[in-house]
Protein backbone atom coordinates (compact mmCIF):
# COMPACT_ATOMS: atom_id res chain seq x y z
CA UNK A 1 0.00 0.00 0.00
CA UNK A 2 1.32 3.43 -0.87
CA UNK A 3 0.08 4.69 2.51
CA UNK A 4 2.17 2.11 4.34
CA UNK A 5 5.23 3.07 2.31
CA UNK A 6 4.81 6.65 3.41
CA UNK A 7 5.33 5.49 7.00
CA UNK A 8 8.06 2.92 6.36
CA UNK A 9 9.89 2.91 9.70
CA UNK A 10 13.08 1.29 8.40
CA UNK A 11 16.02 2.79 6.54
CA UNK A 12 16.64 2.20 2.84
CA UNK A 13 19.77 0.07 3.00
CA UNK A 14 20.62 -0.79 -0.61
CA UNK A 15 23.59 0.61 -2.49
CA UNK A 16 21.52 2.98 -4.59
CA UNK A 17 20.05 4.55 -1.47
CA UNK A 18 22.90 5.05 1.00
CA UNK A 19 26.64 5.55 1.28
CA UNK A 20 26.42 3.25 4.29
CA UNK A 21 25.31 0.22 2.29
CA UNK A 22 28.47 -1.68 3.24
CA UNK A 23 27.36 -1.61 6.88
CA UNK A 24 24.14 -3.41 5.99
CA UNK A 25 25.86 -5.84 3.62
CA UNK A 26 28.23 -6.90 6.41
CA UNK A 27 25.36 -7.00 8.90
CA UNK A 28 23.47 -9.42 6.64
CA UNK A 29 26.58 -11.61 6.83
CA UNK A 30 26.54 -11.49 10.64
CA UNK A 31 29.25 -8.84 11.09
CA UNK A 32 29.08 -5.52 12.94
CA UNK A 33 31.06 -2.87 11.13
CA UNK A 34 31.60 0.85 11.33
CA UNK A 35 33.65 3.57 9.67
CA UNK A 36 37.08 4.97 10.50
CA UNK A 37 37.97 8.37 9.08
CA UNK A 38 40.76 7.89 6.54
CA UNK A 39 42.24 11.29 7.39
CA UNK A 40 42.16 11.63 11.20
CA UNK A 41 41.58 7.93 11.96
CA UNK A 42 38.65 8.62 14.26
CA UNK A 43 36.43 5.58 14.81
CA UNK A 44 32.75 6.50 14.60
CA UNK A 45 29.49 5.05 15.86
CA UNK A 46 27.20 4.95 14.04
CA UNK A 47 29.09 4.76 10.74
CA UNK A 48 29.30 8.03 8.83
CA UNK A 49 30.39 9.24 5.42
CA UNK A 50 31.59 12.64 6.63
CA UNK A 51 33.94 13.23 9.56
CA UNK A 52 32.60 15.81 12.00
CA UNK A 53 36.10 16.31 13.43
CA UNK A 54 38.24 16.95 10.36
CA UNK A 55 35.58 17.35 7.62
CA UNK A 56 37.01 14.53 5.50
CA UNK A 57 34.64 12.39 3.45
CA UNK A 58 37.13 9.54 3.06
CA UNK A 59 36.55 6.57 5.31
CA UNK A 60 37.36 2.89 5.66
CA UNK A 61 35.13 0.11 6.90
CA UNK A 62 36.30 -1.79 9.97
CA UNK A 63 34.71 -4.76 11.69
CA UNK A 64 33.90 -4.41 15.36
CA UNK A 65 33.71 -7.21 17.86
CA UNK A 66 30.20 -8.62 17.82
CA UNK A 67 30.33 -8.90 21.61
CA UNK A 68 29.69 -6.20 24.16
CA UNK A 69 28.15 -5.41 27.53
CA UNK A 70 25.02 -3.55 28.57
CA UNK A 71 25.81 0.01 29.69
CA UNK A 72 22.17 1.03 30.30
CA UNK A 73 18.74 -0.33 29.47
CA UNK A 74 15.02 0.20 29.93
CA UNK A 75 12.02 -2.00 29.28
CA UNK A 76 9.11 -0.30 27.56
CA UNK A 77 5.77 -1.98 28.26
CA UNK A 78 3.29 0.20 26.37
CA UNK A 79 3.19 3.28 24.19
CA UNK A 80 5.31 1.79 21.40
CA UNK A 81 4.70 2.86 17.81
CA UNK A 82 2.35 0.58 15.93
CA UNK A 83 4.19 -2.40 14.53
CA UNK A 84 6.53 -2.55 17.55
CA UNK A 85 5.32 -4.66 20.47
CA UNK A 86 6.14 -4.40 24.17
CA UNK A 87 7.73 -5.38 26.40
CA UNK A 88 10.74 -4.19 24.46
CA UNK A 89 14.25 -4.00 25.91
CA UNK A 90 16.11 -0.93 24.66
CA UNK A 91 19.79 -0.97 25.51
CA UNK A 92 23.00 0.96 25.15
CA UNK A 93 25.69 -1.63 24.42
CA UNK A 94 29.41 -0.96 24.93
CA UNK A 95 31.53 -2.46 22.19
CA UNK A 96 35.21 -1.73 21.55
CA UNK A 97 34.90 1.53 23.53
CA UNK A 98 31.89 2.68 21.49
CA UNK A 99 28.32 3.07 22.70
CA UNK A 100 25.78 1.42 20.42
CA UNK A 101 22.01 1.91 20.76
CA UNK A 102 19.93 -1.18 20.06
CA UNK A 103 17.34 -3.62 21.35
CA UNK A 104 17.85 -6.91 23.11
CA UNK A 105 15.99 -9.82 21.51
CA UNK A 106 15.26 -13.22 23.05
CA UNK A 107 15.89 -11.85 26.53
CA UNK A 108 13.75 -12.41 29.59
CA UNK A 109 13.13 -8.79 30.65
CA UNK A 110 13.39 -9.52 34.39
CA UNK A 111 16.88 -10.98 33.91
CA UNK A 112 18.44 -8.13 31.96
CA UNK A 113 21.21 -6.39 33.93
CA UNK A 114 23.80 -3.67 33.54
CA UNK A 115 27.16 -5.25 32.69
CA UNK A 116 25.50 -8.29 31.11
CA UNK A 117 27.35 -9.76 28.11
CA UNK A 118 25.48 -9.57 24.80
CA UNK A 119 26.29 -10.40 21.21
CA UNK A 120 25.19 -9.20 17.80
CA UNK A 121 22.02 -10.80 16.48
CA UNK A 122 21.09 -9.25 13.13
CA UNK A 123 17.34 -8.72 12.96
CA UNK A 124 15.56 -9.13 9.65
CA UNK A 125 12.81 -6.54 9.26
CA UNK A 126 10.35 -5.81 6.44
CA UNK A 127 11.84 -5.83 2.94
CA UNK A 128 12.23 -2.45 1.29
CA UNK A 129 9.65 -1.39 -1.33
CA UNK A 130 11.80 -2.97 -4.09
CA UNK A 131 11.89 -6.30 -2.28
CA UNK A 132 15.44 -6.09 -0.90
CA UNK A 133 16.00 -7.74 2.48
CA UNK A 134 16.69 -5.36 5.36
CA UNK A 135 18.52 -5.90 8.65
CA UNK A 136 18.98 -4.00 11.89
CA UNK A 137 21.86 -4.48 14.35
CA UNK A 138 20.05 -6.07 17.31
CA UNK A 139 21.67 -7.97 20.20
CA UNK A 140 20.88 -11.05 22.30
CA UNK A 141 22.20 -12.30 25.64
CA UNK A 142 25.64 -13.90 25.05
CA UNK B 1 20.73 45.67 20.74
CA UNK B 2 17.25 46.97 21.43
CA UNK B 3 15.17 45.83 24.38
CA UNK B 4 12.38 43.38 23.61
CA UNK B 5 9.22 42.52 25.53
CA UNK B 6 6.13 40.35 25.46
CA UNK B 7 2.97 42.46 25.26
CA UNK B 8 0.28 39.82 24.92
CA UNK B 9 -0.36 36.10 25.17
CA UNK B 10 -3.14 33.62 24.61
CA UNK B 11 -3.57 29.86 24.80
CA UNK B 12 -6.15 27.48 23.34
CA UNK B 13 -7.70 24.72 25.37
CA UNK B 14 -5.20 21.81 25.41
CA UNK B 15 -6.39 18.21 25.20
CA UNK B 16 -7.57 15.52 22.83
CA UNK B 17 -9.41 18.15 20.85
CA UNK B 18 -12.25 17.84 18.40
CA UNK B 19 -10.67 20.61 16.37
CA UNK B 20 -8.65 20.92 13.19
CA UNK B 21 -5.09 22.24 12.94
CA UNK B 22 -6.51 25.53 11.65
CA UNK B 23 -9.15 25.65 14.42
CA UNK B 24 -6.34 25.55 16.97
CA UNK B 25 -4.51 28.40 15.20
CA UNK B 26 -7.72 30.46 15.30
CA UNK B 27 -8.27 29.76 18.99
CA UNK B 28 -4.78 30.78 20.11
CA UNK B 29 -4.76 33.80 17.79
CA UNK B 30 -8.13 34.94 19.10
CA UNK B 31 -7.03 34.59 22.72
CA UNK B 32 -3.83 36.55 22.04
CA UNK B 33 -5.50 39.40 20.10
CA UNK B 34 -8.24 39.60 22.74
CA UNK B 35 -5.53 40.19 25.34
CA UNK B 36 -4.20 43.24 23.44
CA UNK B 37 -7.23 45.02 21.98
CA UNK B 38 -5.06 47.82 20.58
CA UNK B 39 -3.37 45.39 18.18
CA UNK B 40 -5.20 44.18 15.07
CA UNK B 41 -3.87 41.45 12.78
CA UNK B 42 -2.80 44.03 10.16
CA UNK B 43 -0.52 45.69 12.74
CA UNK B 44 1.60 42.57 13.16
CA UNK B 45 4.75 42.75 11.00
CA UNK B 46 6.01 39.27 11.48
CA UNK B 47 4.90 35.75 12.27
CA UNK B 48 6.94 32.78 13.44
CA UNK B 49 5.11 29.48 13.80
CA UNK B 50 6.57 26.68 15.91
CA UNK B 51 5.12 23.41 14.66
CA UNK B 52 6.72 19.99 14.42
CA UNK B 53 4.71 17.57 12.35
CA UNK B 54 1.83 19.13 10.40
CA UNK B 55 3.18 17.27 7.35
CA UNK B 56 2.16 14.07 9.09
CA UNK B 57 -0.88 15.13 11.08
CA UNK B 58 -2.52 17.70 8.78
CA UNK B 59 -0.69 16.77 5.55
CA UNK B 60 0.26 20.43 5.37
CA UNK B 61 3.52 22.33 4.80
CA UNK B 62 3.99 26.08 4.15
CA UNK B 63 2.84 26.61 7.69
CA UNK B 64 3.69 30.22 8.45
CA UNK B 65 1.84 31.52 5.39
CA UNK B 66 -1.13 29.29 6.09
CA UNK B 67 -1.33 30.57 9.67
CA UNK B 68 -0.76 34.19 8.61
CA UNK B 69 -3.72 33.97 6.25
CA UNK B 70 -5.86 32.26 8.87
CA UNK B 71 -5.18 35.12 11.28
CA UNK B 72 -5.20 38.01 8.79
CA UNK B 73 -1.53 38.81 9.37
CA UNK B 74 0.36 40.18 6.36
CA UNK B 75 4.01 39.72 7.30
CA UNK B 76 6.31 42.49 6.05
CA UNK B 77 9.37 41.91 8.21
CA UNK B 78 9.52 38.22 9.12
CA UNK B 79 7.65 35.04 8.26
CA UNK B 80 9.07 31.65 9.20
CA UNK B 81 8.31 28.29 10.69
CA UNK B 82 10.49 26.72 13.35
CA UNK B 83 10.65 22.94 13.49
CA UNK B 84 12.88 21.94 16.35
CA UNK B 85 10.97 19.05 17.88
CA UNK B 86 9.75 19.74 21.43
CA UNK B 87 11.53 23.13 21.71
CA UNK B 88 10.12 24.55 18.47
CA UNK B 89 8.04 27.18 20.25
CA UNK B 90 10.87 28.65 22.28
CA UNK B 91 13.19 28.55 19.29
CA UNK B 92 10.51 30.63 17.51
CA UNK B 93 10.53 33.17 20.35
CA UNK B 94 14.31 33.44 20.00
CA UNK B 95 13.89 34.29 16.29
CA UNK B 96 11.37 37.00 17.08
CA UNK B 97 13.63 38.31 19.83
CA UNK B 98 16.65 38.50 17.53
CA UNK B 99 14.77 40.22 14.70
CA UNK B 100 13.32 42.81 17.03
CA UNK B 101 16.54 43.35 19.00
CA UNK B 102 18.35 43.90 15.69
CA UNK B 103 15.82 46.48 14.56
CA UNK B 104 14.40 44.40 11.71
CA UNK B 105 10.87 44.28 13.14
CA UNK B 106 8.81 45.98 15.86
CA UNK B 107 5.88 43.66 16.44
CA UNK B 108 5.98 39.90 15.81
CA UNK B 109 3.59 37.12 16.76
CA UNK B 110 5.03 33.76 17.75
CA UNK B 111 2.46 31.01 17.51
CA UNK B 112 2.97 27.38 18.45
CA UNK B 113 0.53 24.76 17.22
CA UNK B 114 0.26 21.00 17.07
CA UNK B 115 -2.54 18.61 16.25
CA UNK B 116 -1.06 15.33 17.46
CA UNK B 117 -4.10 13.09 17.95
CA UNK B 118 -4.58 12.52 14.27
CA UNK B 119 -5.72 10.30 12.70
CA UNK B 120 -5.44 7.76 15.57
CA UNK B 121 -3.58 7.18 18.82
CA UNK B 122 -1.38 4.55 17.20
CA UNK B 123 -0.40 6.88 14.42
CA UNK B 124 0.31 9.67 16.91
CA UNK B 125 2.90 7.56 18.70
CA UNK B 126 4.37 6.38 15.38
CA UNK B 127 4.78 10.04 14.43
CA UNK B 128 6.60 10.81 17.69
CA UNK B 129 9.40 8.59 16.40
CA UNK B 130 10.29 11.27 13.86
CA UNK B 131 12.00 13.16 16.68
CA UNK B 132 14.79 10.62 17.12
CA UNK B 133 17.22 9.31 14.50
CA UNK B 134 15.24 7.29 11.96
CA UNK B 135 18.08 5.06 10.80
CA UNK B 136 19.80 4.31 14.10
CA UNK B 137 17.04 4.73 16.70
CA UNK B 138 13.45 5.05 15.46
CA UNK B 139 13.87 1.97 13.24
CA UNK B 140 13.97 -0.03 16.51
CA UNK B 141 10.72 1.56 17.68
CA UNK B 142 12.36 4.20 19.86
CA UNK B 143 10.35 7.23 20.99
CA UNK B 144 10.89 9.57 23.94
CA UNK B 145 9.80 7.50 26.99
CA UNK B 146 12.68 4.98 26.94
CA UNK B 147 15.23 7.79 26.44
CA UNK B 148 14.16 9.59 29.58
CA UNK B 149 13.81 6.26 31.39
CA UNK B 150 17.57 5.78 30.91
CA UNK B 151 18.14 9.12 32.67
CA UNK B 152 15.78 8.18 35.48
CA UNK B 153 17.52 4.88 36.12
CA UNK B 154 20.89 6.53 36.26
CA UNK B 155 19.62 9.22 38.66
CA UNK B 156 18.18 6.54 40.92
CA UNK B 157 21.36 4.45 40.85
CA UNK B 158 23.71 7.34 41.42
CA UNK B 159 21.87 9.61 43.84
CA UNK B 160 19.36 7.35 45.51
CA UNK B 161 16.44 9.24 43.97
CA UNK B 162 13.25 7.32 44.76
CA UNK B 163 10.13 6.40 42.84
CA UNK B 164 8.17 8.47 45.38
CA UNK B 165 10.23 11.53 44.52
CA UNK B 166 9.62 11.02 40.82
CA UNK B 167 5.93 10.59 41.60
CA UNK B 168 5.86 13.85 43.58
CA UNK B 169 6.65 15.76 40.39
CA UNK B 170 3.53 14.21 38.86
CA UNK B 171 1.43 15.03 41.92
CA UNK B 172 2.63 18.64 42.01
CA UNK B 173 2.10 19.31 38.32
CA UNK B 174 -1.27 17.58 38.09
CA UNK B 175 -2.37 19.55 41.18
CA UNK B 176 -1.27 22.81 39.54
CA UNK B 177 -3.09 21.84 36.33
CA UNK B 178 -6.32 21.44 38.27
CA UNK B 179 -6.31 25.25 38.56
CA UNK B 180 -5.73 25.76 34.84
CA UNK B 181 -8.88 25.64 32.70
CA UNK B 182 -6.77 25.21 29.55
CA UNK B 183 -4.93 22.13 30.85
CA UNK B 184 -5.40 18.67 29.32
CA UNK B 185 -5.95 17.15 32.80
CA UNK B 186 -7.75 18.92 35.61
CA UNK B 187 -8.48 16.14 38.06
CA UNK B 188 -5.23 16.39 40.04
CA UNK B 189 -3.42 13.26 41.22
CA UNK B 190 -2.47 11.65 44.52
CA UNK B 191 0.83 9.95 45.32
CA UNK B 192 -0.93 6.58 45.45
CA UNK B 193 -2.49 7.20 42.05
CA UNK B 194 0.82 8.13 40.45
CA UNK B 195 2.70 5.21 42.01
CA UNK B 196 -0.13 2.85 41.11
CA UNK B 197 -0.40 3.95 37.49
CA UNK B 198 0.78 1.51 34.83
CA UNK B 199 4.43 1.15 33.90
CA UNK B 200 5.31 2.81 30.60
CA UNK B 201 9.09 2.45 30.43
CA UNK B 202 10.82 1.38 33.63
CA UNK B 203 10.88 3.28 36.00
CA UNK B 204 8.52 5.83 34.41
CA UNK B 205 4.82 5.25 35.05
CA UNK B 206 1.87 6.81 33.23
CA UNK B 207 1.50 9.78 35.61
CA UNK B 208 5.22 10.48 35.31
CA UNK B 209 4.76 11.09 31.56
CA UNK B 210 3.27 13.90 29.52
CA UNK B 211 0.38 12.81 27.29
CA UNK B 212 -0.27 13.18 23.54
CA UNK B 213 -2.07 16.52 23.25
CA UNK B 214 -3.50 18.96 20.71
CA UNK B 215 -3.18 22.67 21.35
CA UNK B 216 -1.89 26.08 20.35
CA UNK B 217 -0.51 29.19 22.03
CA UNK B 218 0.52 32.65 20.84
CA UNK B 219 2.51 35.58 22.17
CA UNK B 220 3.07 39.06 20.78
CA UNK B 221 6.68 40.23 20.96
CA UNK B 222 7.52 43.94 20.61
CA UNK B 223 10.35 46.45 20.56
CA UNK B 224 10.68 48.70 23.61
CA UNK B 225 9.04 51.66 21.93
CA UNK B 226 6.10 49.61 20.62
CA UNK B 227 5.77 47.76 23.92
CA UNK B 228 5.54 50.95 25.95
CA UNK B 229 2.94 52.32 23.56
CA UNK B 230 0.82 49.19 23.92
CA UNK B 231 0.95 48.42 27.63
CA UNK B 232 2.07 49.70 31.03
CA UNK B 233 3.13 46.21 32.01
CA UNK B 234 5.30 44.60 29.34
CA UNK B 235 7.26 41.51 30.31
CA UNK B 236 10.87 41.88 29.24
CA UNK B 237 13.00 39.23 27.61
CA UNK B 238 16.12 39.51 29.73
CA UNK B 239 18.19 36.57 28.60
CA UNK B 240 18.27 33.56 26.32
CA UNK B 241 20.52 30.59 25.74
CA UNK B 242 20.51 27.44 23.64
CA UNK B 243 22.99 24.56 23.64
CA UNK B 244 23.38 21.10 22.12
CA UNK B 245 25.22 18.07 23.44
CA UNK B 246 24.12 15.79 20.63
CA UNK B 247 21.23 14.29 18.74
CA UNK B 248 21.53 10.52 19.00
CA UNK B 249 21.45 8.88 22.43
CA UNK B 250 24.96 7.58 21.92
CA UNK B 251 26.28 11.11 21.37
CA UNK B 252 25.09 12.39 24.74
CA UNK B 253 26.99 12.43 28.03
CA UNK B 254 27.71 8.82 28.97
CA UNK B 255 25.88 9.42 32.23
CA UNK B 256 22.31 10.04 31.07
CA UNK B 257 21.48 11.89 34.31
CA UNK B 258 23.94 14.64 33.34
CA UNK B 259 22.70 17.24 30.85
CA UNK B 260 25.62 19.61 30.33
CA UNK B 261 23.86 21.42 27.46
CA UNK B 262 21.13 22.54 29.85
CA UNK B 263 23.68 23.94 32.24
CA UNK B 264 25.38 25.81 29.37
CA UNK B 265 22.11 27.19 28.00
CA UNK B 266 21.15 28.33 31.51
CA UNK B 267 24.50 30.00 32.16
CA UNK B 268 24.21 31.90 28.89
CA UNK B 269 20.71 33.08 29.77
CA UNK B 270 21.55 33.99 33.38
CA UNK B 271 24.66 35.86 32.28
CA UNK B 272 22.78 37.87 29.70
CA UNK B 273 19.96 38.63 32.13
CA UNK B 274 22.20 39.45 35.07
CA UNK B 275 20.23 37.17 37.37
CA UNK B 276 21.14 34.15 39.50
CA UNK B 277 19.18 30.93 39.93
CA UNK B 278 18.04 32.03 43.40
CA UNK B 279 16.47 35.16 41.88
CA UNK B 280 13.96 33.13 39.83
CA UNK B 281 10.44 33.30 41.27
CA UNK B 282 8.57 31.20 38.75
CA UNK B 283 9.91 28.64 36.30
CA UNK B 284 8.25 26.69 33.52
CA UNK B 285 10.49 23.68 33.00
CA UNK B 286 10.20 20.91 30.44
CA UNK B 287 8.66 18.09 32.49
CA UNK B 288 7.98 15.82 29.51
CA UNK B 289 8.77 13.10 32.06
CA UNK B 290 9.16 13.48 35.84
CA UNK B 291 12.89 12.84 35.64
CA UNK B 292 13.34 15.76 33.27
CA UNK B 293 12.01 18.20 35.84
CA UNK B 294 14.32 16.79 38.52
CA UNK B 295 17.41 17.02 36.35
CA UNK B 296 16.35 20.53 35.29
CA UNK B 297 16.36 21.73 38.95
CA UNK B 298 19.99 20.64 39.12
CA UNK B 299 21.25 21.91 35.80
CA UNK B 300 19.37 25.22 36.21
CA UNK B 301 21.10 25.67 39.58
CA UNK B 302 18.00 25.53 41.79
CA UNK B 303 19.74 22.81 43.82
CA UNK B 304 22.99 20.83 43.80
CA UNK B 305 23.54 17.85 41.50
CA UNK B 306 21.84 14.81 42.97
CA UNK B 307 19.58 16.75 45.35
CA UNK B 308 16.56 17.21 43.11
CA UNK B 309 14.59 14.36 44.66
CA UNK B 310 14.89 15.90 48.12
CA UNK B 311 14.18 19.35 46.64
CA UNK B 312 10.76 18.35 45.30
CA UNK B 313 9.97 16.22 48.37
CA UNK B 314 10.57 19.23 50.63
CA UNK B 315 8.17 21.34 48.58
CA UNK B 316 10.93 23.70 47.49
CA UNK B 317 9.64 23.76 43.90
CA UNK B 318 6.04 24.42 44.94
CA UNK B 319 4.10 27.42 46.27
CA UNK B 320 5.84 28.68 49.41
CA UNK B 321 9.15 27.12 48.36
CA UNK B 322 12.29 28.52 46.70
CA UNK B 323 10.81 28.73 43.20
CA UNK B 324 7.40 27.71 41.90
CA UNK B 325 8.00 25.25 39.09
CA UNK B 326 5.32 24.63 36.47
CA UNK B 327 2.52 26.71 37.93
CA UNK B 328 0.34 26.10 34.85
CA UNK B 329 0.64 22.32 35.35
CA UNK B 330 3.65 21.62 33.19
CA UNK B 331 3.70 19.27 30.26
CA UNK B 332 2.38 16.47 32.44
CA UNK B 333 -0.75 18.34 33.44
CA UNK B 334 -1.28 20.64 30.45
CA UNK B 335 -0.16 18.17 27.86
CA UNK B 336 2.63 18.60 25.34
CA UNK B 337 1.48 19.74 21.89
CA UNK B 338 5.13 19.98 20.81
CA UNK B 339 5.35 23.31 18.98
CA UNK B 340 2.82 24.94 21.31
CA UNK B 341 4.58 24.04 24.55
CA UNK B 342 7.35 26.64 24.58
CA UNK B 343 4.91 29.40 23.65
CA UNK B 344 2.46 28.28 26.34
CA UNK B 345 5.32 28.36 28.87
CA UNK B 346 6.04 31.96 27.86
CA UNK B 347 2.33 32.79 28.14
CA UNK B 348 2.31 31.48 31.73
CA UNK B 349 5.37 33.50 32.73
CA UNK B 350 3.80 36.55 31.06
CA UNK B 351 0.66 36.13 33.18
CA UNK B 352 2.64 35.46 36.36
CA UNK B 353 4.90 38.52 36.02
CA UNK B 354 1.88 40.74 35.37
CA UNK B 355 0.03 39.36 38.38
CA UNK B 356 -2.71 37.99 36.13
CA UNK B 357 -2.39 34.28 36.87
CA UNK B 358 -5.50 34.11 39.06
CA UNK B 359 -5.70 31.01 41.24
CA UNK B 360 -2.19 30.06 40.15
CA UNK B 361 -0.58 33.42 40.97
CA UNK B 362 2.87 33.26 42.58
CA UNK B 363 3.24 36.09 45.10
CA UNK B 364 5.14 39.07 43.75
CA UNK B 365 6.71 37.19 40.84
CA UNK B 366 9.36 39.43 39.25
CA UNK B 367 11.72 37.04 37.47
CA UNK B 368 10.49 34.12 35.37
CA UNK B 369 12.34 31.37 33.51
CA UNK B 370 11.29 28.95 30.81
CA UNK B 371 13.14 25.79 29.85
CA UNK B 372 12.22 23.84 26.73
CA UNK B 373 14.17 20.87 25.43
CA UNK B 374 14.36 18.70 22.35
CA UNK B 375 15.38 15.31 23.67
CA UNK B 376 17.89 15.11 26.51
CA UNK B 377 20.71 16.61 24.47
CA UNK B 378 19.36 20.01 23.49
CA UNK B 379 18.05 22.79 25.69
CA UNK B 380 16.70 26.32 25.38
CA UNK B 381 16.35 28.70 28.34
CA UNK B 382 14.65 32.10 28.44
CA UNK B 383 14.64 34.58 31.32
CA UNK B 384 11.92 37.18 31.63
CA UNK B 385 11.68 40.15 33.98
CA UNK B 386 9.00 42.53 35.21
CA UNK B 387 11.70 45.21 35.03
CA UNK B 388 13.70 45.72 31.86
CA UNK B 389 16.98 45.58 33.81
C1 LIG C 1 2.40 7.61 28.14
C2 LIG C 1 1.70 7.20 26.87
C3 LIG C 1 2.50 6.09 26.17
C4 LIG C 1 0.29 6.69 27.20
O1 LIG C 1 -0.36 6.42 26.00
P1 LIG C 1 -1.48 5.28 25.91
O2 LIG C 1 -1.04 4.10 26.69
O3 LIG C 1 -1.76 5.09 24.45
O4 LIG C 1 -2.71 5.94 26.64
P2 LIG C 1 -4.14 6.25 26.01
O5 LIG C 1 -4.03 7.38 25.06
O6 LIG C 1 -4.71 4.96 25.52
O7 LIG C 1 -4.97 6.77 27.25
C5 LIG C 1 -5.51 5.90 28.22
C6 LIG C 1 -5.94 6.72 29.41
O8 LIG C 1 -4.77 7.25 30.07
C7 LIG C 1 -4.84 8.68 30.10
N1 LIG C 1 -3.50 9.17 29.84
C8 LIG C 1 -2.81 9.09 28.67
N2 LIG C 1 -1.60 9.62 28.83
C9 LIG C 1 -1.52 10.07 30.09
C10 LIG C 1 -0.50 10.71 30.82
N3 LIG C 1 0.68 11.00 30.26
N4 LIG C 1 -0.73 11.03 32.11
C11 LIG C 1 -1.91 10.71 32.67
N5 LIG C 1 -2.93 10.09 32.03
C12 LIG C 1 -2.72 9.78 30.75
C13 LIG C 1 -5.82 9.05 29.02
O9 LIG C 1 -6.42 10.28 29.30
C14 LIG C 1 -6.81 7.92 29.07
O10 LIG C 1 -7.66 8.14 30.18
P3 LIG C 1 -9.20 7.74 30.13
O11 LIG C 1 -9.19 6.23 30.02
O12 LIG C 1 -9.73 8.24 31.43
O13 LIG C 1 -9.76 8.41 28.92
C15 LIG C 1 1.57 8.41 25.88
O14 LIG C 1 0.85 9.41 26.51
C16 LIG C 1 2.92 8.94 25.46
O15 LIG C 1 3.54 8.44 24.55
N6 LIG C 1 3.43 10.01 26.15
C17 LIG C 1 4.72 10.57 25.87
C18 LIG C 1 4.62 11.65 24.86
C19 LIG C 1 5.98 12.07 24.41
O16 LIG C 1 6.87 11.27 24.21
N7 LIG C 1 6.19 13.37 24.24
C20 LIG C 1 7.45 13.89 23.85
C21 LIG C 1 8.24 14.11 25.07
S1 LIG C 1 9.89 14.69 24.80
ZN1 LIG D 1 38.38 12.83 10.38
Amino acid sequence: MSYFRATDPFPLESAEHTKLHEFYARLAAGRLATTRCAACKRLAWPPRAFCGECASDRFDWVDLSGEGTIHAFTIQEVGLPSGFAGPRVFAIVKIDGLRVFSILVDAEPAKVAIGQAVRLSPLRVADDPSGNARWLPAFRPA
Amino acid sequence: MRKVALVGAGVSKFGVRKASYRDLIWEAGKACFDAVPAVKPKDVEGLVVGSVMPERTAFQSHISSMAAEALGIRPSALSARTEHMCASGTVGIRYAYAFIAAGLADLVMVLGVEKLNQPSGDEAILNMGTGVDREWEASFGLTAPPCFALAAQRHIAEYGTTEEQLAMVGVKNHTHASKNPNAHFQRGATLEQVLGSRMISSPLRLFMCSPITDGAAAVLVASEERARALTDTPVWIRGTGQALDGFQLTSLHENYAHWPALSRAAQAAYGMAGVRPQDVDVAEVHDCFAIAELIAYEELGFCEKGEAGAFVAAGRSDYGGDVVVNSRGGLMGCGHPLGATGVAQAAEVFAQLRGEAGARQVDDAAIGLTHNNSGMGEHVVMIYGRESR
